[in-house]
């Protein structure tokens, strides 16, 4: 894949709010921001070679071993979900994303995934086979020159 | 990615809701707070038969509404104007969760100011006590009204300080403020 035609950030993933999404208050609930971060990051990997049929073809899957969400807005009912990902860092065995994430335009939060590449029969870490890591590192090649929000770098606390 | 939500209602739902806060300044506070057990249902399966991403999330949420609940924040509370909203989490998945397992979460006070509670949350396996994931989440009082972060009412803080005296002793967990990261 030619590193032109990949966009910077990924931005495939669009989806209208779902009515069992929503909580006591109509608002998306704290774990239905993160199936549309998993939704969105599932688009990635499959523009990397890493989704479904990667699983079935080579019995290995990108595992999630992290996720961390920051809540920023409510939404709710009516509203479309966009994303905007880029790949934050990435290794042999290791894939981190990160994404905006946007309701009619408006952030609302922002997520990482961390993941792991694991053969799935073994039950371990294996890296990745040549032509996946090449897909990897053109896309954070494509992704390295976009600017990194300062929390990127923060864990989670009560801070003054 | 399947369909985590509960079919109860069309919407997302817990098994708190309705549940009136009652909480007792006599009572021993346990350490770590085991406020909520269940066991994992068909409709939190992906296609492999495995417990999806987002529904350790559901499950870390019914136990942090077991808290709210066991803190004083209930249905009237709520109606009355205020609540804890969610600001972040941090979740740390250890090992997959297979139908019908036994799950036991527990709640640990790591820090508080006036308006801001950050727990850490654990999900055991029942039987084996095996650690299938982890969380931290920071919570946020909210006047909802005004929509914006508003200082929690004496009565609430006076309990948050007995919970943070009870759970002073507990471990700080190594994950706990430690941001995202491939480490070499």
């Amino acid at each position: 894949m030619p590193e032109t035609s990949i966009a910077a950030p990924f931005t495939a993933y669009r989806e209208q709010v779902r009515p069992e999404w929503l909580d006591y208050n109509g608002h998306l609930g704290d774990a239905s921001y993160s199936i549309v971060l998993s939704a969105a990051h599932e688009l990635v990997l499959e523009a990397l070679g890493l989704s479904a049929d990667y699983r079935e073809s080579h019995h290995a899957s990108m595992f999630t071993v992290e996720t961390h969400i920051r809540y920023l807005a409510e939404c709710g009912a009516g509203q479309t979900l966009s994303a905007e990902t880029f790949v934050v860092e990435a290794d042999r065995k290791r894939l981190r994303l990160h994404s905006d994430l946007s309701a009619d335009g408006v952030l609302v939060a922002t997520g990482e995934s961390l993941y792991l590449h694991v053969d799935t029969a073994a039950g371990r870490t294996t890296p990745l086979p040549e032509d996946r890591q090449r897909l990897v590192d053109a896309m954070r090649g494509a992704h390295a020159g976009l600017p990194r929000p300062p929390h990127l770098g923060l864990g989670v606390g009560v801070r003054p | 990615m399947s369909d985590p939500s509960r079919p109860a209602g069309g919407r997302v739902t817990t098994p708190y809701e309705g549940r009136v806060a009652v909480w007792d300044d006599d009572a021993a506070i346990e350490a770590p707070l085991r406020l909520h057990r269940t066991t994992a249902p068909p409709e939190w399966m992906d296609y492999n038969d495995h417990m999806s991403e987002s529904c350790y999330l559901l499950a870390f949420g019914d136990s942090a509404d077991a808290f709210f609940r066991f803190l004083g924040i209930d249905e009237a509370y709520r109606a009355a104007g205020h609540s804890l909203y969610t600001s972040e989490t941090h979740l740390h998945h250890r090992h997959e969760v297979a139908l019908g397992e036994p799950l036991e979460m527990t709640v640990q006070l790591l820090d508080h100011d006036r308006r801001r509670l950050h727990l850490f949350h654990e999900m055991r396996h029942g039987d084996t006590g095996t650690l299938l994931a982890c969380a931290e989440q920071l919570l946020v009082h909210v006047d909802m009204d005004q929509g914006r972060s508003t200082d929690l009412p004496d009565q609430l803080l006076e309990r948050l300080e007995a919970l943070a005296a009870a759970h002073a002793g507990l471990p700080r967990p190594d994950v706990v403020g430690r941001p995202m990261g491939i480490r070499r």
